[in-house]
């Protein structure tokens, strides 16, 4: 059934939170693999753990207990500096409120990262980001600040700017939670275009069943277990239907 | 390549980042620019101040250098340490050797030997004055001055005599009044002024003996003197000038009251107070109305119009009455009350009254109780202890250009180096030989002290001895005679007698006043070398208290730096804390995506860098500015103290290179030093904040 090989492995997982004097258990033993070149969203209610597993696979955050592999590295076992430097090379971001840096303009938002990896020379940044630019529809607007850009235009922003490193895996945290849904589903399917024509992995957390449904696999979380991790596997009393939000 | 470009790529953040915190920027800016302006300007206004300190220094009294007596106990202190002239700082026996050391120095200029004391001369009495006059001129058979002197005496008697009369309406104690009315009236008789045609010196001396002790004693003043090589000293302390008078003269003796103590304590005393009043009203910017002390001056001056009345005789006391009552019709009453009304002036008539006195009763007085070409007797304490007094005259006036009326430069009056020695308390060359004389005369015989019990007691025995003073001086030799002397002063003597001889210290004037350092530690070599045991110090050491006196306006101004720039760190710590909260997604998203936490230090320490070179080059640039106006227009020296800091009047800054690097890397240094912990609370902001929804 598994066509590409793993990109990311966790297994066993648990995150917990210190809250005042009570811990809150995030997630509680998770054993997931995301394969290279999928478009997996991560479903589940607010407060199952959704950002908390999309922060381990994405490196911000390390696993209380359990190990994540993310490109064949143990994120337990490095440094804050490595972890960075993990991010950097492998990993994009987009997050639900786009973050873009509001003081540079579109090109070098996206110029950013590329700068931060370093190697490349003016000619090869610019290259790369007016290809990426094209890619995600801006060409236009590259001269232009953030506050100048529709949600819709920012979010594409970010999405070229995740992907203009070229990386293993795009983490997407509700992308489409600030759009309306036509936006939303324009950006999705933006998404699913770059994972079949770049094969860059995506995992996407959602709760809008509109958006879940565009994916090539659905890991159902509650309350910080899977209770569905998209190939069959289904966990516990998890006749969970996919919620239905607006 | 990567380098540059991510540089680039900060400095465009930077930048957008200040533009895009205008509000923050700007009170930041605003505090970085003042701070600089406040360092630029602070360091060359005392920079300026410590160069015109050291031209006001070494231009009047200390030269660059100054060199004395190792075995000294005390500092030297040229403008007051402890008690003025007190200070033992030892003394250079021979000072032709330090001159020859010195002289083999490239950089000297000159030498020039020194010795500051303290002595006092006496201002005779008004009666006294008067009969000295009288008496000189019957000694020379002038006759025209006579009748003016005789109503003046008589005036004075007559004053005299009217306020014993007031003292008996309140005194029991009649007997003694009425003898001294009883000699006064003696004095007034027409019968003695007909004997003086006859035998003046008669009566001089009956009025002298019997009258005059019922007078008023002079005015004891106490004065500090510089003796030195007066020539020298003219040619190479370039601000010397004379105002009154003439210079003393090569190789004489003599004495210069420096023009500030000239005015204001050998000038007579109403003079004095109308100048006074004059200089708070216009020069300290005080108003009668509002000073008490000026109105107590006032109050207390208006009663001591017998200083003017003293000196008139009958003739101008009705002219000064005629004309006091011309300018005064609304006073009733004698001269005594129209003066005491002239002189309680207000802000309304002083100056009126100020030109006045000077037209109309300053010209019928004497207005300084010494004048050019007097002789007057100075008294002094030998360093052993017997009161030394010495004729010297007084040959003119003199002040330190630029300086004039400033106290500390001024406080000095000049005399010359043989006088000196004379009243330190060393003899003459011509007194050792009249004592060796005396010596041979009578068969006294040196003896050293070690010796002295053979000498008396052994084979020497009967012979008659006397005990070597140890330090080679016979300053006891004559003690016997009398406790005070008068010596009659020699009026000129060599240049040869000047150098080799006695002084306290030496001034050294250097050719470049820039090599000072390098110079002393040759001056110091070469005094070794010549087998010298001497301190040299700069004239910042030398001058005492006042030399120190820039550094305390330095380690002020560096207090308030380091005052204001706590503030401003506070400050500029505060806002980019907020700042750095406001912009937690931010870097929260740059982590994220793969910036490491050096690069988010960088990116804050370069922002407040830029800011910091951007306020501090305007900061920088206004404070170059205004300094450079203000040494165009000149600060004005806001009291006499100042305008011996100031080197004159007023102070004409410059800003040099040095204050505005100064400005600069201080502003830079306290902008990072600001930034260090809301960079570090930076750093600190996890990736997952970018994680978290905005609202």
């Amino acid at each position: 059934m598994r066509a590409m090989p793993a990109i990311v492995q966790l297994q066993g997982v648990h995150k917990d939170y210190p809250l005042g004097n009570l811990v809150v258990r995030a997630l509680r033993g998770v054993d997931l693999t995301f394969d290279k070149g999928e478009f997996t969203t991560v479903a589940g209610p607010s407060g199952s753990g959704k950002t908390t597993l999309l922060n381990l696979v994405g490196c911000v955050d390390t696993a209380t207990r359990g190990t994540v592999t993310v490109d064949g590295a143990s994120t337990s076992a490095l440094k804050e500096s490595k972890l960075t430097e993990l991010r950097l090379r492998k990993l994009g971001f987009i997050f639900q409120s786009f973050n873009l840096i509001g003081v540079l303009n579109l090109f070098q938002n996206v110029e950013f990262p590329l700068l931060l990896q370093g190697g490349l020379t003016k000619g090869e940044r610019e290259s790369r980001v007016r290809d990426i630019v094209d890619k995600v529809g801006l060409t236009e607007q590259m001269k232009q600040r953030p506050n100048e850009l529709s949600g819709g235009q920012r979010q594409r922003v970010a999405i070229a700017r995740a992907l203009v490193t070229r990386p293993s895996i795009v983490l997407a945290d509700e992308p489409t939670a600030n759009l309306d849904s036509g936006t939303g589903n324009a950006i999705i399917d933006l998404m699913k275009h770059l994972n079949e024509t770049e094969h860059t992995t995506f995992i996407f957390s959602t709760h809008d069943s509109r958006v879940m449904s565009r994916a090539s696999r659905i890991v159902q979380l509650v309350d910080g277990k899977v209770v569905d991790d998209g190939h069959g596997h289904r966990t516990g009393a998890a006749a969970v239907a996919p919620l239905a939000e607006a | 390549m990567g380098f540059i470009d991510t540089t680039r790529m900060l400095v465009l953040l930077a930048f957008r980042n200040l533009f895009s915190h205008r509000v923050k920027t700007a009170i930041v800016g605003m505090i970085m620019l003042f701070g600089t302006l406040l360092v630029v300007m602070g360091t060359a206004l005392v920079d300026s101040i410590e160069r015109a300190m050291e031209q006001s220094i070494t231009a009047s009294l200390a030269g660059h250098l100054q060199v004395y007596s190792a075995k000294g106990k005390d500092q030297l202190a040229l403008f007051g340490g402890g008690f003025m002239g007190a200070d033992d700082i030892g003394r250079i026996d021979d000072f032709s050797k330090v001159q020859d050391a010195l002289s083999k120095v490239a950089n000297v200029e000159a030498v020039v030997p020194m010795g500051l004391e303290g002595a006092t001369v006496t201002a005779p009495g008004e009666l006294e004055g008067a009969l000295e006059r009288l008496r000189v001129a019957v000694r020379a058979n002038d006759k025209a001055p006579l009748a003016t002197l005789q109503a003046q005496i008589k005036e004075l008697l007559q004053q005299m005599k009217e306020e014993r009369k007031v003292s008996l309406t309140i005194t029991t104690d009649t007997k003694d009044l009425n003898e001294q009315i009883a000699k006064l009236d003696e004095g007034l008789s027409d019968a003695l002024w007909a004997r003086f045609e006859e035998d003046p010196l008669a009566v001089l001396e009956f009025l002298d003996t019997q009258v005059a002790p019922l007078a008023e004693e002079g005015r004891l003043m106490y004065f500090r003197y510089l003796g030195t090589d007066v020539d020298l000293f003219v040619q190479h302390f370039d601000r010397f000038e004379v105002v009154k008078g003439e210079r003393i003269p090569p190789h004489t003796r003599g004495f210069m009251f420096s023009e500030r103590f000239y005015e204001r304590v050998v000038k007579h005393r109403i003079a004095r107070y109308m100048d006074r009043v004059n200089e708070s009203l216009h020069e300290e910017d005080l108003t009668i109305a509002d000073d008490a002390g000026l109105q107590s001056l006032i109050r207390r001056s208006a009663r001591q119009h017998r200083y003017i009345t003293y000196q008139l005789d009958a003739k101008e006391s009705a002219q000064l009455t005629d004309e006091l009552k011309a300018l005064l019709p609304e006073v009733q009453g004698g001269l005594p009350e129209l003066l005491a009304e002239f002189l309680t002036v207000t802000d309304e008539n002083f100056d009126a009254r100020y030109a006045w006195f000077y037209a109309h009763v300053a010209p019928m007085l004497e207005m300084y109780a010494i004048d050019v070409g007097d002789t007057m007797t100075v008294r002094s304490y030998t360093k052993s202890g017997f009161l030394k007094a010495l004729n010297i005259k007084l040959f003119g006036v003199y002040r330190f250009k630029g300086l004039e009326s400033s106290d500390l430069a001024s406080g000095t009056n000049l005399m010359d180096m043989l006088t000196f020695r004379e009243l330190y308390g060393l003899m003459t060359d011509a007194k050792k030989a009249e004592l060796s004389a005396i010596k041979d005369e009578v068969g006294l015989k040196d003896v050293a002290a070690e010796d002295a019990e053979a000498a008396f007691f052994g084979e020497g025995a009967g012979e008659v001895v006397a005990r070597v003073d140890a330090e080679g001086f016979d300053e006891f030799a004559d003690v016997k005679l009398a406790r005070t002397e008068t010596v009659a002063v020699d009026r000129t003597f060599t240049q040869s007698e000047v150098d080799h001889g006695m002084a306290l210290n030496a001034a050294v004037v250097l050719k470049d006043r820039t090599r000072i350092k390098a110079s002393m530690i040759e001056v110091e070599q070469a005094l070794k070398d010549a087998g010298l045991d001497m301190k040299v110090v700069d004239w910042r050491t030398a001058s005492g208290l006042v030399g120190q006196f820039v550094l305390l306006i330095r380690a002020v101004l560096y207090i308030a730096i380091f005052i204001i720039f706590v503030v401003a760190l506070v400050i500029i710590n505060n806002s980019m804390v907020m700042a750095t909260m406001e912009r937690t997604t931010e870097i929260g998203t740059m982590r994220a995506i793969g910036a490491q936490r050096r690069l988010v230090l960088n990116m804050f320490m370069l922002e407040t860098m830029m800011l910091g070179v951007l306020a501090g080059a305007v900061g920088a640039g206004l404070g170059a500015g205004l300094t450079t106006w203000l040494g165009a227009v000149g600060l004005p020296a806001p009291n006499r103290q100042l305008i011996f800091l100031f080197g004159g009047p007023r102070l004409f800054p410059e800003v040099g290179a040095s204050n505005l690097v100064a400005g600069l890397v201080v502003i830079i240094v306290v902008s990072l030093i600001s930034t260090l912990y809301p960079a570090f609370i930076a750093t600190r902001i996890s990736p997952v904040a970018a994680m978290r929804t905005e609202e």
